[in-house]
């Protein structure tokens, strides 16, 4: 297509318009207001998606919705929901607050190999436990018999 | 001095920094420890002005995440990228998507990424590959994510410089538009070099220097301070190497 400034020709591609985005921030208020990871593009997945889901580390009162060194703000407006669910990003990890679970990933790459063999994980790990607290309980349980 | 062997993932770093020139913005992606480790060490040793965006370190500050670097390269802030394969052929064209046909293949790969925009957009790419087999450098890779330049893209800004390998220094001849050897590392004959890449490195016709003597100070630097930075962000290729 040609640009109507430069007259240079362009490819260019419709913009993507998800359903639902959900990511991962350390901290926010009641009203939405989140601090999330500045290295990635959680602003602008909440931004570009009809409605935002922020899972968030903490809750914190509106004035503490401070970034630190690594954390960038993002606005009510972009955030439909927060869920406060601390190790809500296991096995992966939250800068600053816990690291990537290898070990973990390492089962879950076994696991994907096959589909009796992933059935098994889904069974175990997502299914099985009757909630996020359990599930925890669970990851927490394996590391300390390692 | 206690010196245990240099590993040739060592001199791909020490030859990498020796690349980099003092003042420029040069990035790298992920799973790049090798070009990470080349910044920290040129940062040391001759670039003291070089501005390092190492994916993941936690000394860099960035806002918006890979919309806002991208952008960056987009507006050809960025002087130098870092870049691997699993295929690379002779004119310079590279694959990160799959081994044999496209429709059916042998092996599918995570892809591109943004590497054919870094290629073109970065001033310059210096590849680096942990391997070097003719199954890695092939006569045409099988399907092309990227090249090493294109005339015919007139906002193309960036070309391939050189290519680091396990065995030696390669580098893009543009003139000739084809992947020349460049230099060989101490103990690495050329038949050596010939015998593991899958298309003719123009070697009969001229001589090959090797690679200048690694110094005691680089090695030094590198198992010191800049292994202490490159820990925090690649520990697991750090307690492989050292």
């Amino acid at each position: 297509m040609r640009d109507p400034f430069s007259g240079r020709k362009y490819v260019v591609v419709p913009p993507i318009v998800p359903d639902v985005a959900v990511i991962h921030a350390f901290k926010g208020d009641m009203f939405g207001n989140i601090i999330t990871d500045s290295f990635r593009n959680d602003r602008l997945l909440a931004m570009a998606a009809r409605k935002t889901i922020a899972v968030v580390e903490e809750l914190v009162e509106p004035d503490a919705v401070l970034p630190g060194k690594h954390g960038v703000f993002v606005s009510r407006v972009h955030i439909n929901a927060v869920v406060v669910a601390p190790g809500g990003a296991h096995p992966t990890a939250c800068r600053d607050t816990y690291d990537i679970d290898t070990a973990h990933i390492m089962t879950y790459m076994e696991a994907t190999k096959d589909e009796k063999s992933f059935l098994n994980y889904l069974e175990a790990y997502i299914t099985g436990p009757k909630d996020h607290t359990q599930y925890l309980k669970l990851v927490k349980s394996e590391v300390n018999n390692d | 001095m206690t010196n245990k062997a240099i590993h040739p993932f060592e001199t791909m770093i020490i030859v990498i920094s020796r690349l980099i020139h003092n003042g420029e913005v040069a990035a790298t992606g992920t799973l790049s420890p090798i070009p990470a480790a080349a910044l920290f060490l040129a940062q040391r040793q001759h670039a003291p002005d070089l501005v390092p965006m190492v994916y993941g370190d936690p000394d860099m500050r960035i806002t918006d995440g890979l919309m806002e670097f991208f952008g960056l390269v987009q507006r050809g802030m960025v002087d130098l990228f870092f870049l691997s394969a699993i295929q690379i052929d002779q004119k310079g064209n590279f694959n990160l998507s799959v081994i044999g046909d496209h429709a059916r293949p042998k092996l599918r790969l995570p892809g591109g990424a943004g590497s054919n925009m870094m290629a073109m957009m970065a001033k310059r790419t210096i590849f680096f590959t942990v391997t070097h087999t003719p199954k890695l450098f092939v006569p045409e890779v099988d399907f092309i994510n990227g090249t090493a330049q294109d005339t015919s893209i007139p906002w193309r800004r960036g070309v391939v410089s050189h290519l680091a390998t396990p065995l030696c220094l390669l580098r893009y001849d543009p003139a000739k538009g084809a992947i020349v050897l460049d230099s060989t590392y101490p103990g690495i004959s050329l038949q050596m070099v010939a015998e593991n890449t899958g298309f003719d490195l123009d070697i009969e016709s001229r001589d090959i220097p090797e690679i200048a003597p690694i110094l005691q100070e680089e090695l030094d630097f590198l198992r010191g301070e800049v292994k202490e930075r490159l820990q925090r962000i690649y520990p697991l290729f750090c307690s492989m190497l050292w």
